[in-house]
């Protein structure tokens, strides 16, 4: 490992935070106690597509304990609509009402919030409220939500095509033209949806003397969320402080701020009471966001040694019913970096995202995620028409150190990443030549094993230069502040959102390496918008690179000016030969370093309580800010590996082996970084093999609960070992890459690959997900007929 | 996802439990373990206006042997079916069929009369009950009566209980000499609902079969007892032709439900294969080599 | 259907609470009772993060109603680190990392705390077969199949104490 030499980072510490949690002394949303407030419950729209003509109360308002019921109406009084408009050619603008008031547009879809003293007395109300309904033709396939004369899912736009984005890179059509072999691939993925254990949910306190909102609510992004709640309650940003406390699990989910949420503090500051709201898992399933849903076709120009000179993507993606997220936001990444660690320099693509009568998306953990499935599938297609060794095929296209850095066709820059190093470790280390041998065996036993690879260049961290580019109105930079008290106690904080992925040990560890102290002497602040500084919060794997990369600068600032003061101290021109270590400062001392007698407590009493022994011309105090914008992306890269039997007679598979090989940069903390690998993994096999959101012809959400809606349990994931091998990127602070999600686009690819290789006896593949044992069934019931056919 | 209101009762005797049932009729619903009816209750697709807590019934827990046949107790638990010494020796087809059902906290409430009086075509206890023929006990003001496994479900959710009635006991076959039993499924997840179950029992005298005993569940609205097929297997020799002969049959014998995402013929499939697994597990444990 | 006077007994104490009859015993812990550290995750029996001990066995408190647990014993996480000190499963989970955002943890502590109180000598198989009841979105189980692995061990006396 060629990771430079930290004393705290990369240190195996047990997280600070988990004592609270393991006690059931968290602090969850639903935890905070606030006497008085008044419970809030959506009355949802049965149909997936409907005319609201009617919303009769009466018998509601009279149910025991109801305070208020509010429809769209009342909301657009109080509210302002959203507008979701980025300048960017091929989106078109779209509006959203704070609640549906003429239309319903999915099942589930809410048209009025009830608020009682309770929520039991809330869900009775809600059975009363009578809403009249105009029941409307849906659009619930993508496939069909541009034929001519499909229902408009927003009737402000022509058709139901959201978002058209395409670019031509080079000559794609004379590649194909001249190609030894034009190989086809589809790779068909899914609706899923992010299911973290808690629930959404948000308490609303409106302060009428000093017409301030309070909003606790689990939320990734604080600070940005404020904007827009102020935004849309026509509030100043002054006038709203958010709070995420303890939350458990956001995976993307809790980022946006949503029409429920908004409801909730439109209606405190209308009723001058508390009101709180926490979703239930029907409706987590069926009307929060939803994600994954697209259909990918690749076409690639091979030589005859299977050489990829051209490719050209095509995708279509359902978005569902509303634009929480610009349209083009999934599909831009995908597109942007497809081609991942392969070569080649003739690339075209086209995207296109519609609208039906679902769910609106949200971004659910690696967003890209069918990146890699798609691209290593294409490899895996080229050797399987060709006749070659998959393995070698990649060989032949991958870049290699000496490549680097290498500029993909779409402009993106791939400097620091190691793909071709971790596909040769995950090779030997799954063994490769003796697993063909031991697949032969089994066969003639009537056993299928198969074995899959996935190598993933993962983009963790955007920065502001990259919006630029894509048209995208935000910033990446993060931002932090570090505070020295006069007892040498520290606290610090950045503009990151807390979801569990242990930031509280991580980023103290950074803190801790750039100013010289023990990460157990730190205290960080998160989630609450008066004290943490204005970031863009945690959203794909920024945390590592942005907030970790921040606090190791300011850490840096304020450890040179407390040398500064030392240096003064101990009557030295300056602190060149001066360092701390825990918290003491030493001095050199020939080739040796000897305590000075110093601490960082002696340093902030001066700073604070004698500021005439400071330096000439240092100001008092140790108060210390920065931001960090970091470069446009950093990439980080996996390669997976796994090793599955595949029943032949049921179509069930169980998974018998599984690694990684990583490499993600400086790890800030090899505990944390273990645990996001593990649970982007297990999210990714989970999502292939056994979570889909199924709507029917009308549109009716038929994955309402957990019973039909699977996630995987501890009996169908497997031990995962993981080989590190991470070499620091020359970019960012302290050489950190991130990561979190490439678990995700990792699993995907390769259990598709796993099952294509245990299929290939019977010439059929699987390019369809999920990989249920009824569709796997099928398939290899298809191959045994061609095969019976055949002889 | 709040249940709505109603009216708690927690009678001590079983006597007031039938009588607070009796009184409310359609009314009330009973719970025991509350695995199956509590969820039903919070999605408000139960709304009965009368709970009548089973709870507090003493003597319903009984697991003996007597007359060749194991008695259990309405309110016995999953786990103990689980865990029982007595089953593993005397009837093991119920001990591993109780040890796949759900997860290991909800095995601790979930009772044997309350998975009965649920009925749900995929679950294990109604396919056991129903492949050995056990016969089941029910209560009511007007009387006791008994009636087979067979008789007792009658389609998807939907059993012979009346609403004033519910299960005291019920009494399962006790193995016999040369016999094995076996209880195979096959689920998306560990836990899940079966997608098909078969329950297996086979009696081996003199290296010929004397008695069979073929249970599929999943593929029907109830648990199907393989009556025809069973019958007409004494006398045949159990080796590897017979079990493929029995798991084809099998599979060609159910009237497979058929839908989009689980059609007629994967039921039929698993079916098949399942059988297969069963059989030659249960022919194992009987002591003879197929 | 009005609220009736109950009494509860949980973690040796008793707790005397106006609920109406359908109120769950996950919303009675946490709102009546103040003991916020068993979660909510799904209300149907599905996910276990509501498990708590009744009698000394795993229970999901969303499909029990409140009264119906007059004159049984309840155990919630609140009651596991005795004094102030983490139990052996605790401390185990703490050292292998299996919790991230820690919803459902106390879930996975309650099921196990029974569970290895009367199976000390898990497999891995048993271990999974026992945590496939609790959902958890984090971490993919193989830490904390590792943490009670290691819990179970230094229970029988086979390891080393943790300090």
């Amino acid at each position: 490992m060629s990771q430079p030499e930290f004393r705290y980072i990369g240190q195996h510490l047990p997280r600070k935070e988990d004592r609270r949690f393991l006690i059931g002394a968290g602090r969850y949303i639903d935890d905070i106690e606030v006497p008085g407030a008044l419970h809030a419950c959506f009355v949802r729209s049965p149909h997936a597509h409907a005319r609201i003509l009617s919303i009769d109360l009466e018998a509601a308002r009279a149910m025991p304990g109801v305070v208020a019921i509010v429809t769209g109406q009342d909301l657009a009084l109080w509210t302002t609509r959203h507008r979701m408009a980025p300048p960017i050619d091929g989106i078109q603008a779209v509006e959203m009402d704070s609640l549906p008031i003429e239309r319903v547009r999915f099942h589930g879809d809410p048209v009025a919030c009830v608020v009682a003293t309770d929520r039991y007395l809330a869900e009775d109300a809600a059975e009363q409220v009578f809403v009249d309904y105009e029941a409307l033709q849906a659009v619930t396939d993508m496939r069909h939500a541009l034929d001519p004369g499909a229902p408009l899912v927003d009737e402000t736009l022509a058709s139901n095509l959201v978002s058209h984005q395409h670019q031509a890179i080079g000559d794609v059509d004379a590649r194909l033209r001249d190609a030894h072999r034009v190989v086809e691939s589809v790779f068909s993925q899914h609706r899923q949806t992010h299911v973290p254990i808690e629930t959404r949910g948000c308490i609303a306190i409106w302060d009428e003397g000093r017409e301030h909102l309070t909003f606790h609510i689990g939320c990734q992004v604080p600070h940005p969320y404020r904007t827009a709640l102020a935004g849309r309650l026509r509030l100043s940003e002054s006038q709203v402080t958010v709070i995420s406390p303890d939350v458990g699990g956001g995976f993307g989910q809790k980022i946006t701020l949503y029409r429920e949420e908004l409801a909730v503090a439109a209606l405190a500051r209308e009723l001058r009471r508390p009101v709180r709201w926490r979703e239930d898992r029907m409706e987590n399933l069926s009307a929060s966001t939803q994600a994954r849903e697209d259909l990918c076709r690749t076409r690639a120009a091979v030589d005859a040694n299977g050489r990829l000179l051209g490719l050209e993507l095509e995708i279509l993606e359902d978005f569902g019913a509303y634009c929480f997220y610009p349209g083009n936001y999934l599909a831009r990444v995908v597109a942007m970096i497809l081609t991942g660690p392969y070569k080649v320099q003739d690339y075209r693509f086209d995207v296109k995202v519609v609208l039906t009568n679902k769910v609106g998306n949200a971004p659910m953990r690696a967003p890209m995620a069918i990146t890699s499935w798609v691209m290593e599938g294409t490899m895996e297609a080229i050797a399987r028409e060709l006749g070659l060794d998959a393995m070698d095929v990649r060989r032949l296209n991958m870049i290699e150190a000496a490549d680097l850095p290498y500029t993909m066709a779409t402009g993106e820059v791939l400097r620091d990443v190691t793909p071709r190093e971790t596909f040769e470790a995950a090779l030997a280390a799954i063994d490769y030549a003796a697993f063909r041998e031991r697949q032969r065996v089994a066969l003639a036993q009537g056993r299928l094993l198969g074995l899959g690879l996935c190598t993933v260049v993962e983009s963790t961290t955007y920065g502001s230069a990259f919006y630029k580019s894509a048209g995208i109105a935000g910033s990446g930079h993060e931002a932090a502040w570090l505070r020295i008290e006069p007892s040498g106690a520290v606290n610090v904080s950045v503009g990151l959102g807390a979801t569990g992925q242990g930031y509280e040990t991580a980023l103290s560890q950074a803190v801790a390496e750039g100013l010289g102290i023990e990460p157990s002497s730190i205290r960080l602040h998160l989630g609450h918008t008066d004290i943490a500084p204005y970031g863009m919060g945690s959203r794909g794997a920024r945390g590592g690179t942005a907030g970790g990369g921040v606090l190791y600068l300011c850490a840096l600032d304020a450890r040179a000016k407390v040398l500064a003061i030392a240096a003064r101290k101990l009557g030295l021109a300056d602190a060149s030969g001066l360092r701390m270590v825990d918290g003491r400062v030493e001095r050199a001392a020939g080739t040796d370093w000897a305590d000075s007698g110093l601490t960082l407590a002696d340093l902030a009493r001066i700073a604070y309580l004698d500021p005439l022994a400071l330096p000439e011309g240092m100001a008092p105090g140790l108060d210390f800010s920065r931001t960090f914008d970091p470069p446009p992306m950093t990439y980080s890269n996996a390669t997976h590996a796994c090793e599955i039997e595949l029943d032949a007679r049921t179509g069930g598979l169980k998974i018998l082996r599984y690694l990684v090989a990583e490499d993600c940069g400086t790890v800030l903390s090899p505990v944390v970084v273990q645990g996001q690998q593990h649970g982007a993994i297990a999210m990714g096999l989970s999502g292939a093999l056994f979570e889909e959101v199924i709507y029917d012809a009308s549109g009716q959400n038929l994955t309402g609960l957990l019973a039909d809606y699977l996630v995987a349990t501890a009996t169908e994931l497997p031990d995962f070992e993981i080989i590190p091998m991470h070499t620091p990127s020359q970019f960012t602070p302290a050489g950190i890459k991130g990561m979190a999600e490439g678990g995700v686009m990792g699993a995907i690819g390769v259990i598709s690959n796993a099952i294509n290789d245990a299929l290939r006896p019977y010439g059929v593949v699987a390019d369809r997900q999920p990989f249920t044992p009824m569709y796997l069934r099928s398939l290899l019931r298809g191959g045994e007929a061609a095969k019976e056919n055949s002889t | 996802m709040k249940p709505s209101a109603f009216s708690y009762h927690r009678p001590v005797t079983l006597d007031a439990a039938l009588a607070l049932l009796a009184e409310h009729g359609d009314a009330a619903k009973a719970i025991a373990g509350g695995q199956s009816l509590a969820p039903m209750m919070n999605l408000r697709l139960a709304q009965p206006a009368e709970l009548i807590d089973l709870g507090d019934l003493l003597g319903l827990d009984q697991l003996r042997e007597s007359d060749g046949a194991i008695e259990i107790g309405a309110l016995v638990r999953h786990q103990q079916l689980a865990e029982s010494e007595l089953l593993r020796e005397r009837c093991p087809l119920l001990a591993e069929a109780a040890q796949g059902i759900g997860h290991y906290a909800i095995r601790q409430r979930g009772t044997l009369g309350g998975s009965l009086a649920h009925a749900d075509p995929a679950a294990q206890l109604p396919l056991v009950a129903v492949t050995l023929g056990a016969q089941i006990e029910l209560a009511s003001r007007r009387g006791r009566r008994v009636l087979s496994a067979a008789e007792f479900f009658v389609s998807v959710m939907t059993t012979e209980l009346a609403a004033d009635e519910l299960i005291v006991a019920v009494r399962f076959p006790a193995l016999l000499p040369g016999e094995g039993a076996a209880f195979r499924l096959f689920n998306r997840r560990h836990g899940d609902f079966a997608i098909v179950s078969v329950a297996a029992s086979v009696q081996v005298n003199g290296g010929r079969v004397a008695r069979l005993r073929l249970g599929v569940g999943g593929v029907e609205p109830v648990p199907v007892h393989l009556d025809e097929l069973a019958a007409r297997q004494a006398g045949r020799t159990p080796d590897a032709a017979w079990v493929a002969e029995m798991a084809a049959g099998a599979s060609a014998a159910v009237e497979a439900e058929n839908d989009e995402r689980i059609t007629a013929l994967y039921r039929r499939e698993l079916t098949e294969s399942l059988v297969a697994r069963a059989l030659a597990a249960a022919l194992k444990l009987s002591g003879a080599k197929p | 259907m009005d609220r009736q006077a109950i009494r509860l007994h949980i973690n040796g104490r008793d707790f005397d609470i106006e609920v109406a009859p359908r109120k769950l015993l996950s919303d009675a812990l946490r709102e009546d009772c103040r003991l916020t550290g068993t979660h909510v995750g799904c209300e149907h029996g599905v996910c276990g993060a509501c498990t708590v001990l009744v009698d000394g066995r795993p229970t999901r408190a969303c499909l029990t109603f409140a009264v119906q647990m007059e004159g049984h014993q309840i155990t919630t996480i609140e009651a596991v680190a005795e004094g102030g000190e983490l139990s052996q499963l605790q401390q185990a989970l703490h050292e292998e990392h299996g919790l991230q955002c820690g919803f459902c943890t106390p879930g996975i502590v309650m099921t196990f705390e029974a569970y290895l109180s009367e199976h000390p000598d898990p497999s891995d198989d048993e271990i999974r077969d026992v945590l496939s009841g609790n959902l958890c979105r984090c971490t993919g189980y193989h830490n904390i199949v590792a943490a009670i692995r290691k819990a179970a061990k230094r229970m029988r006396g086979d390891g080393h104490v943790a300090a």
